[in-house]
């Protein structure tokens, strides 16, 4: 490469990459620097110290959860973490599983009008994410629409209570707040598919289950990552969802810092337990492409 | 019409090129000016308010002079409308209550209020201008405003009749009542807790340390666990309770005015564990960024004996002011029972203010207790 054209593809890159650090860069930073703080009170101690992390590894009774045993002296933040990981693991296995066939069928059977297809899928995002939480409550909900339907349908007397306020309805809502996230990447990736290499199998007498094996799944690998990816990272620190569907039994650790900055005064707590969530994903995600083992794959399809 | 023949000159491009500049220069100044001469003249009124108060009723007099509501921001308790405040938020005027005046004065939040500014306030209850929380250190630091009951409402036609003969707050850690009934999402739920145990609420209110953690256990997971979920939107309890997803729940007087008139059997129980009172008020906070006679303006509206007719129709709540007391409807001022907010406080338990430390670890204790629930 020329240093012309690497200095235009510096330009080209600034604009992002300023805004990137001024609302991604900077906060972290601060969030970083905070976790080495202390706050008691109204006060924050500005004086470097580990007590943070310190506090969350430190060992102690701890409790049982769900038969698995804790064993720390703050055991709140590990039992969070575990739940939001989770439910966040969930909802993503759902999403790809139903987003997964709709992207097959945009890029396989849709022949016509694919723009119009594409700009569907986009429906649900024209209102609010808030809006479409509390229309699950609704859906959700004691008098809501699943219940009264059953009701009138005379399946059930009593409404099922079951639906809302548990893990359950935050999975679901995060499912169905995040499907059209994950359509659109695997269809970007099965749509590259040089339709060739389809016929060149079938010709040398590949059945279709095999053709599909061999050809469509591992091809269409890249988008179903980015789009697991995509839905796994951001719903795993979500907040919004558990508080509105989740009751108290859905909280994620999300909620948990919230609750630290906002409520309980322990801001640089908050800082702590938010690094160490980042870590964790960081962690998980590379596991989990180093598992499928992305980079040969990578080299594979170039 | 000056501007209009900038424009039809402009059009015409009979403009030269220094007439253009010095114009757009001018303009850029404007621009430039505008901001600081609204920032001379005050934002705009921004009040942190219960949710259902951020209402034209409430402040009368205010919007008859200024024209519209000033801006409101709901919080759901005071913890969380003090941690937005101390996170930068700018709010000029905030609606604590006794209990909880005193974190917002000791956070270094609040400024003192000149009492010979507001009109109404002769009016007030003599005995609440100078109650604890109204008055801090010989300083009014909050103009009281509406006073009530924190109580246990119950549907009458779908709860058991044993509930309705001797009510006691155990309702809310038997399991029997499991997902029927719903508590306020507080750190209360410990201390009603403590007291269905049988300690008084002088002790209860002020756990802490190795007491607290037994009483969050033995207590407070049992609380998590029986509501159906911990309100923080009193519109929200109120929709479940009329609909019979839950058969009881703790409430304000409101809650049981509001379902009332919409023909539900509801009722407002005494519990043999005591019901609560308090007092909340108008304080004024050093954050915001309108001009205070704004702020003195909504207090004032507030205070005056017409919202506190309206308060005392609609919600069923007491009042500051005496007067509202002979302008309200005598029928309603009779179903209240009592229209003396001594009296009133005398006949239940006055919420009370714990330390600080106490707060925050309470705060801290009842996150956690949610937090573990199954």
């Amino acid at each position: 490469m020329s240093a012309g054209s690497a200095r235009t593809g510096l330009s080209l890159l600034s604009p992002a990459f300023l805004v990137m650090a001024a609302t991604l860069l900077a906060p972290v930073v601060a969030l970083v620097v905070m976790s080495f703080w202390t706050q008691s009170g109204f006060e924050i101690d500005r004086t470097f110290t580990l007590d943070n992390y310190a506090r969350l590894g430190e060992p102690g009774e701890g409790v049982v959860w769900y038969g698995i045993r804790f064993p720390f002296a703050y055991p709140v933040p590990a039992v969070l973490m575990v739940k939001s990981l989770a439910m966040s693991l969930m909802a993503t296995i759902c999403v790809i599983g139903v987003a997964w066939p709709m992207a097959y069928f945009l890029a396989f059977r849709v022949t016509r009008y694919k723009a119009m297809w594409i700009i569907l899928l986009t429906i649900p995002f024209w209102t609010s994410y808030l809006l479409r939480v509390f229309s699950w409550k609704i859906v959700l909900g004691f008098n809501g629409a699943i219940n009264s339907g059953l009701q009138w349908l005379g399946l059930i007397r009593e409404p099922l209570e079951f639906l809302l306020y548990n893990p359950i309805a935050v999975m679901i809502t995060l499912a169905h707040s995040w499907i059209a996230f994950s359509v659109l990447p695997i269809y970007v990736s099965l749509e590259k598919i040089d339709r060739s290499l389809l016929e060149a199998a079938s010709d040398l007498g590949d059945s279709k289950w095999a053709r599909f094996r061999r050809i469509t799944l591992p091809l269409s690998m890249p988008g179903t990552i980015a789009a697991t990816l995509l839905i796994f990272i951001p719903t795993v620190g979500d907040y919004v969802t558990p508080t509105l569907v989740g009751g108290p039994g859905g909280t994620m650790v999300g909620s948990l810092v919230q609750q630290l900055f906002l409520k309980q005064n322990d801001a640089p707590m908050g800082a702590a337990i938010s690094i160490v969530m980042m870590l964790i994903i960081a962690a998980l995600v590379g596991l989990f492409l180093w598992a499928i083992g992305y980079g040969r794959m990578r080299k594979r399809i170039g | 019409m000056q501007r209009v023949k900038f424009i039809d000159r402009m059009a015409q491009g009979k403009l030269s090129r220094r007439e253009m500049l010095q114009s757009a220069g001018a303009f850029g100044v404007g621009l430039m000016a505008l901001p600081r001469v609204a920032r001379a003249q005050g934002g705009p009124l921004t009040c942190l308010e219960w949710g259902g108060y951020d209402a034209e009723e409430y402040v009368g007099s205010y919007v008859s002079k200024h024209g519209a509501l000033p801006d409101f921001s709901i919080f759901s308790g005071e913890e969380e409308a003090l941690a937005k405040v101390r996170a930068g938020f700018a709010a000029d005027v905030m609606h604590p209550c006794n209990y909880s005046v005193s974190r917002f004065v000791n956070a270094g939040l609040v400024t003192e209020i000149d009492t010979s500014k507001l009109s109404n306030w002769a009016d007030v209850f003599p005995t609440l201008q100078t109650a604890e929380g109204v008055m801090l250190d010989g300083k009014v630091v909050m103009a009281p405003a509406d006073w009530g009951n924190s109580s246990i409402a119950y549907r009458s036609d779908l709860i058991d009749p044993a509930f309705a003969e001797d009510p006691s707050w155990a309702i809310f850690y038997d399991e029997a009542y499991a997902g029927k009934v719903s508590m306020l999402d507080n750190e209360l739920v410990i201390q009603i807790g403590a007291m269905v145990g049988g300690m008084p609420y002088e002790e209860a209110y002020n756990l802490t340390g190795d007491a607290l953690a037994a009483a969050a256990k033995d207590w407070g997971a049992k609380g998590v666990n029986v509501s159906r979920f911990l309100w923080t939107d009193a519109s929200e309890v109120q929709q479940a309770m009329a609909s019979g997803e839950i058969i009881a729940a703790y409430a304000w007087n409101d809650l049981v005015k509001n379902l009332k008139a919409e023909g539900i059997p509801v009722e407002y129980a005494s519990p043999k564990e005591g019901m609560f009172t308090w007092f909340c008020g108008l304080t004024l906070l050093n954050s915001g960024k309108a001009d205070p006679a704004l702020a003195y303006d909504f207090i004032d509206a507030w205070l005056s004996p017409e919202t506190g007719k309206y308060l005392i129709e609609s919600s069923g709540y007491g009042h500051a002011n005496q007067k509202s007391f002979e302008i309200a409807d005598p029928a309603e001022v009779a179903a209240m029972g009592i229209s003396d907010p001594v009296a009133m406080m005398a006949s239940a338990k006055l919420f009370l203010t714990p330390t600080d430390e106490v707060q925050v670890e309470q705060n801290r204790v009842w996150g956690d207790t949610k937090a573990l629930k199954m």
